[in-house]
């Protein structure tokens, strides 16, 4: 049964969350631990199990890179690992600018100022991908899964420097 | 064969009876209990009718004494009498020494596993929280009139596996059956949540004696699903005392080091000052020192909030992170929910009503929400509300990762997942031949290993020498519905699973702690033996009540064949539990486990498909 079974959903990447949500709540409801606190060790080592899968299956259709990530591995792409090179020299070119500029906020006069403006300039072109790789999926070519799965690549280094931002707004307010 | 009873269906076996159960908030400055009694859940007060138990426990030479007894102690005997023993839970004794340098304690034990040296010899904390524990629980069966099911105990949502595991331990050690660890915030959600049927997003504001917990939690028809959760274990009402007494000991012209008993004078008059400031303008703090010559000093209200704005910062900020963790805008919050004694600071108050725009909610004394709130879960855990909507889904408060090269963690279990979880992540080796691997687990967001806190470690040997990288060692995380670790690693190639001993960084090992069983009973070995048969018993008439339940509702899942095989294992197991034979219980249960290991599995996905299968009639 793949994800999208489990939670008695359309198999598509546009997921109702509220419907996977709402599924996801009963399906915790008949397995979740708490529910077999008197059940002999057996029933509930299967509970812990299967209601771990449901989370791991939850967090997977809910987040978009994952559920994109599951949609093209399902198809049989084959997925690069991420130490794998990556061949695209200008994108890589344009994150370590984006990376400098990054470097750059905590020198910069308005910290607050160019801190939003790296947060902006991210959002932008996160979403540009996403759009991209979203019209890829869902035309379901081999040359379309394949564009999508470089776009998943891409995303996962905006991911990254997104995690960076964060890091960097903590430093900041820890001051 | 006998004839199978059949239950009505929907209805358990078992005649329904109400089972005692408790819900324990162990604090580090004061700890409650409170049950459910007749829908009605009540935190249970002591004889003299005081609910609350300070968790101090005084080892005197010939016994020891817990709670307003211990804290009479607390000044003249400082040095045998333990205060906010949950700050020293899980820790190192470098951790204990550099966060809190003025301890009136002489510690002993090594590194990792401090003790304090009392006239009765050298106590762990895990002993501590024990002793206070047994004497809730004592107090519990005095007031219901019986002997707990088991109870739920309370733990900051920020605490770490060691610490988790050490309260787990203590439990153990006091003899009690914990049915769920529950991370205090969420508790506190239960008891306001479940009085206002109230869906949306609510946030919970935890600052107690010793710990800052702030959790963001979806509301929905009864689910409890927390998004995130942050905050600082090491941050507390205590420490605006300890700013205080900083304060008053400049003012004073004192020098460190003091005596024990003047530091706990201070501790003593400085809390006091800072309750007085909660209702009034000005406070007025009156030391005797060690020459027996007064010192007073009166201090404003507008002086206290400048020494603390700091720290109440602080956990603005964290409060600022979960949100942004949790995905959820300020605006998207529709209550805050105040728990905790330090939330009587009235700077705590209005700091965190600007911040989230919204009068925090206190109807609750929050002092007592978060037991009642696990007094709640614990009813519902004892089965004694069998139609009960509630669900509390939780998350794991600090990332679980390994040791790679050079010193790094690789997260392997990113915070704010939800739990119970598992999660495995593939390893190779560095050298040619190499045929041992130490594995070692930390937990914390940094990436160095040195700024984590190190779980445990372990070896997996017996590697089948290959080039280097050509191994493939899957470590498997499990975490459980209580928030803790479990480990496990395998070469994949050659199927190897490493017999791993995990040795904790911190805490308690298993032989450590049965001794200490041992020595909390009498007569140690004919008490251990016993009570482990009778456990053993238990468990048998559990697992055979529960399968031939199994039977009747689900034996369509299973053939003939099966079928003559389960009852088989039945019978044996139903024969030898009425002996005093251990090992044959335990192999009989053993045996029932393997014969039905199948069908309980195949029972648990039928039960997920009929729950949706429910959910879409539901829709029509």
């Amino acid at each position: 049964m793949n994800y999208f079974q489990l939670f008695g959903i359309e198999a598509s990447f546009d997921v109702d969350i509220q419907q996977l949500s709402s599924s996801y709540q009963t399906l915790q409801k008949s397995v979740h631990p708490d529910k077999f606190v008197h059940a002999s060790e057996q029933d509930q080592r299967i509970a812990v199990q299967k209601s771990a899968h449901i989370n791991d299956a939850y967090q997977t259709l809910k987040n978009p890179l994952l559920r994109a990530e599951y949609i093209l591995i399902e198809r049989g792409i084959d997925m690069p690992n991420e130490q794998h090179t990556f061949g695209d020299t200008s994108f890589l070119m344009h994150q370590m600018e984006l990376r400098e500029m990054l470097e750059d906020v905590k020198s910069s006069g308005d910290v607050d100022a160019a801190l939003l403006e790296v947060q902006n300039v991210l959002s932008s072109e996160y979403l540009q991908l996403s759009q991209m790789m979203r019209a890829q999926i869902i035309e379901n070519t081999a040359a379309s899964n394949s564009a999508a799965c470089d776009n998943l690549r891409k995303l996962k280094f905006y991911q990254k420097l997104n995690i960076e931002v964060d890091r960097l707004e903590d430093s900041l307010f820890d001051d | 064969m006998a004839l199978l009873q059949i239950a009505e269906p929907g209805q358990s076996t078992v005649p329904h009876e109400h089972r005692l159960a408790a819900g324990i908030d162990l604090g580090t400055t004061n700890s409650l209990i409170a049950s459910v009694q007749s829908g009605d859940p009540r935190t249970l007060a002591d004889e003299q009718g005081r609910d609350i138990l300070p968790s101090v426990v005084s080892y005197q030479a010939d016994n020891k004494v817990v709670g307003y007894a211990a804290q009479a102690f607390s000044i003249d005997d400082a040095s045998n009498t333990i205060t906010s023993a949950k700050r020293l839970i899980g820790r190192s004794l470098a951790d204990i020494k550099s966060k809190y340098p003025s301890l009136p304690y002489q510690f002993c034990g090594d590194e990792n596993h401090p003790e304090i040296m009392t006239r009765q010899g050298a106590v762990n904390p895990v002993q501590v929280a024990a002793e206070i524990l047994k004497s809730l629980n004592h107090r519990a069966e005095a007031t219901l009139g019986g002997e707990l099911t088991g109870v739920v105990i309370t733990v900051p949502a920020h605490f770490d596996d060691a610490q988790r595991q050490s309260t787990k331990d203590a439990a153990k050690i006091a003899g009690i059956n914990v049915l769920r660890l529950l991370n205090e915030p969420t508790a506190a959600a239960v008891a306001y949540g479940l009085d206002s049927g109230q869906e949306g997003v609510i946030a919970v504001y935890d600052l107690g004696g010793g710990t800052f917990d702030i959790s963001i939690l979806r509301l929905n028809k009864g689910v409890f699903e927390v998004l995130s959760t942050g905050g600082d274990s090491a941050l507390g009402g205590d420490d605006f005392d300890v700013v205080l007494v900083d304060y008053i000991i400049a003012q004073a012209g004192l020098v460190r080091p003091l005596s024990p008993s003047l530091e706990r004078q201070l501790m003593q008059k400085a809390c006091f000052a800072k309750e007085q400031l909660t209702d009034h303008e000005y406070a007025d703090i009156t030391i005797t020192l060690d020459n027996d010559q007064p010192w007073q000093q009166r201090i404003s209200k507008a002086q206290f909030n400048e020494l603390i704005t700091g720290l109440v910062n602080k956990t603005l900020r964290a409060c600022r992170r979960s949100l942004k963790d949790a995905s959820i805008s300020v605006d998207e919050v529709i209550e805050v929910v105040m728990v905790g004694g330090s939330t009587r600071v009235p700077l705590v108050r209005s700091e965190v009503e600007k911040h989230f725009n919204k009068k925090p909610l206190t109807s609750i004394d929050p002092d007592k929400v978060v037991a009642i709130g696990a007094a709640i879960q614990a009813d519902i855990l004892a089965g004694n509300k069998p139609d009960s909507d509630m669900l509390l889904l939780d998350v794991l408060p600090l990332s679980l990762g390994l040791e790679t090269m050079g010193g790094l963690v690789e997260k392997v279990i990113a915070r704010n997942t939800t739990i119970p979880v598992a999660k495995a992540q593939e390893f190779t080796t560095f050298k040619d031949g190499q045929t041992a691997m130490a594995v070692h687990v930390l937990q914390g967001e940094r990436e160095l290993v040195d700024d984590c806190r190190s779980l445990a470690r372990f070896e997996l040997r017996g590697i089948p020498a290959m080039t280097a990288g050509a191994a493939h060692i899957r470590v498997t995380f499990k975490v459980d519905a209580d928030g803790l670790l479990s480990v496990s690693a395998m070469e994949k190639s050659s199927g190897v699973e490493s017999s791993i001993e995990v040795k904790p960084s911190f805490g308690l090992d298993d032989s450590q702690i049965s001794q200490m069983i041992k020595d909390s009973m009498s007569n140690a070995a004919d008490d251990m033996q016993a009570r482990m048969l009778k456990e053993q018993q238990v468990e048998a008439v559990r697992v055979i009540e529960s399968v031939k339940a199994a039977l009747v509702a689900d034996s369509r899942l299973l053939n003939s064949e099966e079928i003559l095989a389960i009852e088989s294992t039945i019978k044996s197991l139903s024969d030898v539990s009425q002996g005093d034979d251990i090992k044959a219980i335990e192999q009989a249960l053993k045996a029932i486990s393997d014969s039905t290991d199948i069908f309980a599995e195949r029972r648990m996905d039928s039960s997920i498909s009929q729950a949706l299968a429910g959910q879409a009639v539901d829709k029509i």
